[in-house]
């Protein structure tokens, strides 16, 4: 975002001749000489290194700039708006040597330039097993079947007359971070935690259809299918499809995204985003779990002792600073707001704490926003940095008293071998010049 | 097994279904099931259901009738699977290896394949007939099914070379070694305390470590609008030709080898491109239209021929 910002703010300064040309002589003489008298001021400052905000801009009060001296673009210049070119950084990416091709892989969500803790469609990581398939929503169909009264096929249009529900919710894999078990190895905030998105999911409740088909004595456990070219399948408790599992058809408004299972995906909160099966196309009722792929070669934690966990569903409690970070870079020492995101599977956040010594001491961080459950919470904290270099931390406790573990009391349990699970606090290291990088601390 | 701490389960719902199992069970309801309280939605068929459900248990509930060989299997194996994971199942470049690494579950570098790791057979039968071959997923039959499974138990010396897998001999095989060493989930299994206050010995801290590879190294990628044709056939490639083109598999030549895409230039850059557009049963194998995407414009699948003769032969 920066490099772009610099570019444009580059062509926008050369434009300033144009535009005082334009100007009558005595204004043109004045905007010019403010203009040059502007930047002087403003190197300046930044070599003082004074408390008052820096700017190189030729556009700051008084002068005008030529956007608000021209028309701009009429309505529908795009029918589907897209975020402005300065943003046009704030992408998805990927790792290439984390899998063998993009088709069975994953991409990250931009964390360090997300505010408030909505991430918007496009910006979902994404995890495919067969790559994402195109669904047209009259072609698609969800059967319903195994151990019920009456095992049933729904069209998009059936669903969408049950009663409707909306939850905030976050969605996560549970190999994010994955990569660090053994040692920091991501240089950026969105590989560290970028498997982690939060949206405003709409659909029907799964305890509803399961109404709807009467499921019969016995019942345990629910089969969840897609209908992409993995027929990506979990085998899902029934505790959990009557608590809170939502077939979800709608994300943050709109239609789901495909990257996400458009039309339909059944969300799970707060577990493993891998049970939150996409393109949703079959559920079948049973009375023990099916041991599919995913939940035996994958998504279960191996531990030092060569026995595997199975079916960890709950995504525990965890947080992470966005601001300082290696993609947030702090501009010198002064005040800041120093910022991240907390969650847990098992509810809503009640607190965070963030350490600047590598957890020798804590303090509390101020909870801002929405506090749901199952959902991404946000955290901030002034802080006025005296431009040593320091460590950075965030450690979340949520409202069952979970406290988020640091690394050494998570491997003296699990090892490093689990892959799955990784909620460690993290650690930033604050560089004098304000550079940002990840380490791990003992 | 699991913690549900905040159950807020609807209640009318839950006294739905508990009166909907009382009455089915005291077989108050007569025949046929009255509709759902809704009664969206159609009956689904005995025929419509068997159709889809294709999972696998693993007590062997949902195999087909049928049956195959190792022998039978080598062959499948050769042709459908060894590119991607090897003909002894060691896996080529980052693809999952299938074999071998008994043992190895407390090392430090575990390797996870069906024969040191899975549970169950089912898990190997319900997911191959499920997902694989990777590049034409649903597309083995029951029998083909049978033999590939056979095979990937032989290359884990889990049977011998004259074992015919089938419904009935499923259960001499149905455990795997691993089985029996997973366990519920404990969690929450590590118990932190909320200290706030001179929590450690500032001399104990210290950065036990650190990215080590740079970040260029790393070569993350960022999807950039491809600006230049050659950039967009490198996009087109690696998103929807890679995938074959890369290892060779199920005869594509493999980007790179010159020899192979000289021959074929001989016929003309241009039959190359309509072949890759329209699809093409050649010596080696059939290369479906667009590799199989039929959303990519022929311009897109022109600019990716374009690169891979570019990448192989110069
Ligand atoms: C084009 C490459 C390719 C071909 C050909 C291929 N596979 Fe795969 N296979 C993969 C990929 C990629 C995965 C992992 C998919 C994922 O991550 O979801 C995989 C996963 C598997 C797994 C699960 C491995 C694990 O450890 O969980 C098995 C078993 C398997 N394949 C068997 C087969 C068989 C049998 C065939 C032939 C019928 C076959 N594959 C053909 C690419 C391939
Ligand atoms: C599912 C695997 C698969 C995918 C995906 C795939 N190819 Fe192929 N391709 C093949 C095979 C197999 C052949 C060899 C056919 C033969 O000559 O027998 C082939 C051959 C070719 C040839 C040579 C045709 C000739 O006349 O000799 C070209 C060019 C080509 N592919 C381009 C592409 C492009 C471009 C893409 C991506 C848009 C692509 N392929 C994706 C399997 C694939």
């Amino acid at each position: 975002m920066r490099q772009k910002k610099v570019e444009e703010l580059d062509k926008l300064v050369s434009s300033i001749a144009t535009a005082g040309d334009k100007l009558p002589t005595v204004e043109r003489r004045q905007f010019l000489s403010q203009g040059l008298s502007m930047l002087g001021g403003a190197a300046a400052m930044v070599a003082g290194g004074t408390a008052l905000a820096a700017t190189t801009s030729k556009y700051a009060p008084p002068n005008v700039p030529p956007w608000t001296k021209t028309l701009g673009q009429g309505v529908i210049a795009d029918p589907y708006g897209v975020p402005s070119p300065f943003e046009s950084n704030v992408v998805r990416r990927n790792v290439p040597w984390l899998t063998a091709d993009r088709i069975a892989s994953i991409s990250f969500t931009p964390l360090a330039d997300l505010k408030g803790i909505i991430t918007p469609s496009g910006l979902v990581f994404e995890r495919y097993h067969a790559g994402r398939p195109e669904i047209d929503p009259d072609e698609h169909h969800l059967m319903i079947h195994g151990m019920v009264d009456r095992p049933i096929i729904l069209t998009m249009d059936d669903l969408m007359k049950f009663p409707s529900t909306s939850m905030i919710r976050f969605l996560e894999c549970p190999a994010n971070g994955g990569m660090e078990w053994r040692g920091a190895q991501m240089t950026k905030l969105q590989f560290t935690h970028g498997m982690l998105s939060c949206c405003e999911w709409t659909g029907v409740l799964l305890s509803t259809i399961l109404a709807e088909v009467g499921v019969n004595k016995g019942a345990s456990w629910i089969l969840a299918e897609g209908a992409d070219g993995a027929l990506m399948s979990r085998s899902i408790p029934m505790e959990k499809a009557l608590d809170d599992a939502l077939i979800v058809y709608a994300q943050n408004g709109e239609a789901l995204r495909r990257e996400q299972g458009y039309p339909i995906r059944l969300i799970n909160p707060g577990w493993e985003g891998n049970t939150c099966i996409k393109w949703l196309r079959r559920l079948e009722i049973g009375d023990s779990p099916y041991y599919q792929r995913e939940e035996t070669s994958k998504y279960t934690d191996l531990m030092p002792d060569g026995t595997a966990r199975e079916f960890t569903f709950v995504q525990e409690s965890n947080s992470v600073v966005t601001t300082p970070s290696p993609e947030n870079p702090l501009k010198g020492k002064g005040k800041y707001w120093l910022e991240g995101l907390a969650w847990s599977g098992r509810g809503k956040i009640k607190a965070v704490d963030v350490s600047l010594d590598g957890g020798i001491n804590w303090r509390p961080a101020r909870l801002t926003g929405m506090i749901e459950p199952r959902a991404l919470t946000r955290f901030g904290m002034e802080w006025d940095w005296d431009g040593s270099p320091a460590l950075i931390q965030s450690r979340s406790i949520d409202e069952t008293g979970y406290v988020q573990p640091t690394y050494t009391q998570l491997r003296a349990v699990r090892g490093s071998s689990s892959i799955y699970h990784k909620n460690a606090i993290h650690t930033w290291r604050l560089h004098a010049d304000g550079s940002v990088t990840n380490v791990q601390i003992s | 097994m699991f913690r549900f701490p905040n159950l807020a389960w609807p209640k009318r719902i839950l006294m739905a279904l508990a009166l909907a199992v009382l009455l089915a069970s005291s077989g108050l309801i007569a025949k046929p099931k009255p509709a759902g309280h809704y009664g969206y939605g159609k009956a689904a068929t005995a025929a419509e259901i068997a159709g889809w459900d294709i999972d696998i248990r693993p007590d062997g509930r949902g195999l087909p009738d049928a049956s195959g060989s190792v022998e039978d299997g080598e062959m499948l194996y050769e042709d459908q699977c060894a590119a991607c994971h090897g003909s002894f199942g060691e896996g080529v470049g980052r693809y999952p290896v299938l074999a071998g690494g008994e043992g190895t579950l407390t090392e430090a570098r575990p390797e996870k394949t069906v024969g040191s790791f899975w549970a169950h057979t089912s898990t190997l039968f319900d997911y191959i007939r499920r997902a694989m071959p990777f590049t034409q997923p649903s597309s083995l039959s029951a029998e083909d099914t049978y033999a590939i499974t056979a095979y990937v138990l032989y290359l884990n010396d889990l049977v011998e070379d004259d074992f015919v897998l089938s419904k009935e001999t499923f259960a001499e095989v149905a455990k795997l070694p691993n089985h029996g060493n997973f366990t519920p989930d404990p969690r929450p299994d590590v118990d932190a305390k909320r200290c706030m206050k001179n929590c450690k010995d500032p001399a104990s801290v210290r950065i036990t470590s650190e990215p080590t590879i740079l970040a260029e190294e790393v070569a993350e990628d960022t999807p950039v609008k491809a600006a230049s044709p050659q950039e967009q056939g490198a996009e087109v490639y690696n998103g929807a030709c890679a995938v074959c083109h890369n290892q060779g598999v199920a005869g594509a030549p493999k980007l790179g080898d010159k020899a192979d895409w000289e021959k074929r230039l001989s016929a003309g850059e241009e039959t190359l491109i309509k072949h890759a557009i329209e699809g093409f049963q050649g010596q080696s194998g059939f290369m479906p239209a667009k590799g199989g995407r039929m959303d990519l414009s022929d311009t897109a699948v022109a600019e990716a021929v374009k690169f891979m003769l570019a990448e192989s032969i110069n």
